[in-house]
């Protein structure tokens, strides 16, 4: 079967299964609402399909919370996941490394100090409705992103050693900074550690609206260098003899996927596991192709975060769970059981 | 050769690492549809010149012409589909089956927003079965032996449809059966479909018996570009790889070879010891027998002659091999007068004659006439393999009478070849 005949298949189920697991989600929580309503609801916020939507017999309650508290959290969540997801599956080529995850450059001690200053020493109403930490955040991890890659630049050649290694050597500097700060506010504390382990619990359509174009974009932008990523992986020379701009490819793609990163960091905190594992499962459901690799393991990134958060949400009702620990303790075994059913090489 | 026959064309090219220059002033033109074997030692800069016409390597003085085309106006693409490079060897850092590998050749035709298209899967298609791999086209490349990955690359390389095939070592990891195989691959491509060829084998035999042309590298400099004929010599190699080698020619396809020259530990002492008190030294020829001693004196430093043989003796051809002067005389035919008094000029002016074991007739007789000559003049005078004189005697017992007589004068008889390079000392 041919390449794009394939991504059609998969992208396509990997919707349907998305769009279930949306109505699944939404409907669940303190307030159980039942999934035809929670359809209903839904169908109607839908442009076009709204008119032929009768929402009256519905309590007001249910579409309230439907619509403006799990829908912004539901979409914010998949987006995240769709972001951290994609930026693992081009750090993961362009290192050719099967450790490289989104903050592999650093990008979440960035977002997490940007966050800790925000929330210690700005008070403020935020920017565009979105709130003052997210904006910190997103400065500290676009701040930590063009450090490091100025950093490793070389003569115009970006050189993934370095960038590796002034990666871990910032991120430790930063990390440390952000743990001086919590030690000087201690009354604080609580707050910038349940930041940074991440989490949606702050949604809002108002972040979303910032967030889902943005990366929509980036991530559609960085779809188009997918065959490219394939290439590199053979080693950049080789890259170059089969017609590959290797160095202006890699520092696009290094850009795009620290942009999504930081983006995705600083609306959710650091969300470990998601894009580092996302891109590993689908390389063994679908193979080592980017073309399909990476609009697959965009989706299922959503869909993984999905889950987690709605667990996150609900396990430990009235409780939340930092998302976090549910996409390690989850998505964990399920990887290793992957791992050791296939027993392919993946890298 | 016309200008616009050349496909690629090297003008005053230079390139440095730093400080340490690799290239220094090259200039070549490669024709279409040749076969270019590019040789010298390692560090001589083979490799930079193909990474340089590849445009992997692109901080260059000189210019680069392709099709005609500067070099540095050409996009990636561009360049791709002019000219593919067999590596010798990749490894992709992920488990592309075979047939997404060698469709990755087709990357300079196909559009950052397009998709392949049937002319792309033709291709590729093709490239897998003119090296055999479409049985395995599912297959994963990390799975497959050293031999079925290169053919993978080759197919990589073949899906550019490029006029122009750079190889860079492509065979020299793998089995003498894959590296005859991929030969004659190159060769078939280069004959049926005019591909222009530029290779580097670590084999200096491979190289030259499939090139055209071979172009000789030595720090950084061309130190001889031309046809096998013109630049594959003792000097030459001798120059260029520092090792001494024997240039002969194949007897079945007439080729050029090249065969190194080993000695043995005990050789290697006694010309160490040096300072021989024979360093001129004439060979009796004939029939072969003299051959062996001639290669070894000869790697052992003396100054050599040989006579009188006939044109169409081995002997004779391991003299022109050496470039050693002869007397020669025709085939069939009794030592004339001339050559035997060149042959007793070679005599008076060597400090030794040696005389192997060679069969005696009426036709060759006066050069035993010549050696028995030499005793007189008190040369020093070897005679190998004396006891199977009687054998090799077809004069009716003249020949070994006569042996007889000069070990009776002074003669010293030795039973094998390093026996000679003792006595000569």
């Amino acid at each position: 079967m041919r390449t794009g005949t394939r991504t059609l298949k998969y992208i396509v189920i990997l919707l349907i299964i998305l769009g279930l697991i949306i109505i699944v989600a939404a409907s669940t929580g303190a307030v159980k609402i039942s999934l035809k309503d929670t359809g209903l609801i839904m169908a109607s916020r839908i442009p076009g399909i709204n008119r032929y939507i009768n929402t009256d017999l519905i309590d007001y309650q249910d579409i309230v919370i439907i619509s403006q508290i799990r829908l912004p959290r539901i979409f914010l969540s998949i987006f995240v996941g769709m972001a951290l997801a994609g930026a693992g599956v081009i750090f993961q080529g362009l290192f050719r490394n099967p450790m490289a995850d989104p903050y592999v450059i650093g990008v979440s001690s960035g977002a997490a100090l940007g966050a800790t200053i925000g929330l210690v020493f700005v008070t403020g109403a935020g920017l565009l409705g979105v709130s003052t930490i997210t904006v910190f955040a997103l400065l500290g991890a676009l701040g930590t992103t063009f450090l490091v890659y100025n950093i490793s630049r070389i003569r115009g050649k970006v050189s993934v050693i370095t960038l590796l290694l002034s990666g871990i050597a910032l991120s430790a500097m930063l990390s440390a900074i952000t743990y001086f700060i919590m030690i000087l506010r201690t009354q604080d504390m609580a707050k910038i550690v349940f930041w940074v382990m991440g989490g949606f619990t702050s949604a809002t359509w108002g972040n979303f609206n910032v967030l889902a174009p943005i990366v929509t974009v980036l991530i559609i932008i960085s779809g188009f260098f997918m065959r490219d990523l394939n290439i590199i992986s053979l080693g950049d020379e080789r890259a170059v003899q089969l017609g590959v701009q290797t160095d202006r490819v890699k520092k696009i793609l290094l850009i795009l996927a620290s942009l999504i990163a930081a983006v995705a960091v600083s609306m959710s905190g650091v969300i470990g596991f998601v894009g580092l594992i996302t891109p590993h499962i689908l390389r063994l459901l679908v193979g080592p192709d980017h073309k399909i690799l990476y609009p697959t393991s965009v989706i299922a990134g959503g869909i993984f975060m999905l889950m987690s958060d709605t667990l996150a949400r609900t396990v430990l009702m009235p409780r939340e769970i930092p998302v976090g620990i549910i996409t390690s303790i989850a998505g964990v075994p399920f990887f290793l059981y992957l791992l050791l059913k296939s027993k392919k090489q993946i890298f | 050769m016309a200008v616009d026959e050349n496909i690629i064309s090297v003008k005053n090219l230079n390139f440095s690492y730093g400080k340490k220059k690799i290239l220094d002033d090259v200039s070549f033109n490669v024709g279409k549809g040749d076969f270019i074997s590019i040789l010298g030692p390692n560090g001589a800069g083979k490799s930079t010149i193909v990474n340089l016409i590849s445009s992997i390597l692109k901080d260059y003085e000189g210019r680069i012409e392709v099709g005609g085309r500067n070099l540095r106006r050409l996009n990636s693409k561009d360049v791709a589909k002019m000219m593919a490079v067999v590596p010798q060897y990749t490894d992709p850092g992920f488990s592309f089956t075979v047939a997404e590998m060698v469709m990755m050749g087709r990357n300079p035709y196909i559009s950052r927003f397009g998709t392949e298209r049937k002319e792309d899967y033709h291709a590729a298609d093709e490239a897998m079965e003119k090296t055999k791999i479409l049985t395995f086209a599912n297959r994963k490349f990390s799975e497959l032996s050293g031999g079925e990955k290169q053919r993978v690359i080759i197919a990589q390389a073949l899906a550019q449809d490029s006029p122009i095939l750079l190889l860079d070592e492509p065979t020299s990891h793998l089995d003498i059966n894959f590296q005859i195989e991929f030969m004659n691959l190159f060769l078939d491509l280069n004959k049926r479909e005019k591909k222009t060829i530029i290779g580097i084998f670590q084999d200096i035999n491979l190289a030259i018996q499939n090139s055209q042309k071979i172009m000789l590298l030595k720090e950084g400099r061309i130190f001889s570009f031309g046809s096998v004929e013109d630049t594959i010599n003792r000097e030459n190699i001798k120059n260029v790889f520092g090792s001494d080698v024997f240039i002969g020619r194949n007897p079945v396809t007439g080729n050029l070879y090249v065969s190194p020259v080993f000695n043995t530990a005990i050789e290697r002492d006694i010309i160490a010891q040096g300072a021989n008190k024979c360093s001129r030294v004439h060979v009796i020829g004939g029939g072969g027998a003299a051959s062996q001693v001639i290669s070894l004196l000869h790697s052992s430093g003396y100054v050599i002659s040989c006579g009188v043989i006939n044109t169409l003796d081995s002997d004779l051809d391991t003299a022109r091999m050496l470039e050693i002067p002869y007397a020669a005389e025709a085939p069939f035919s009794p030592i004339s007068l001339d050559s035997q008094n060149k042959n007793f000029e070679f005599i008076k002016s060597s400090d030794a004659v040696i005389l192997p074991a060679v069969e005696f007739g009426p036709g060759n007789f006066s050069n035993l006439l010549s050696v028995n000559k030499a005793i007189g003049l008190r040369k020093k005078v070897i005679i190998i393999d004396k006891e199977n004189i009687r054998k090799r005697d077809h004069t009716d017992g003249k020949a070994e009478k006569l042996y007889g007589k000069m070990i009776k004068n002074g003669a010293i008889a030795v039973e094998t070849i390093n026996e000679v390079l003792k006595q000569l000392q």
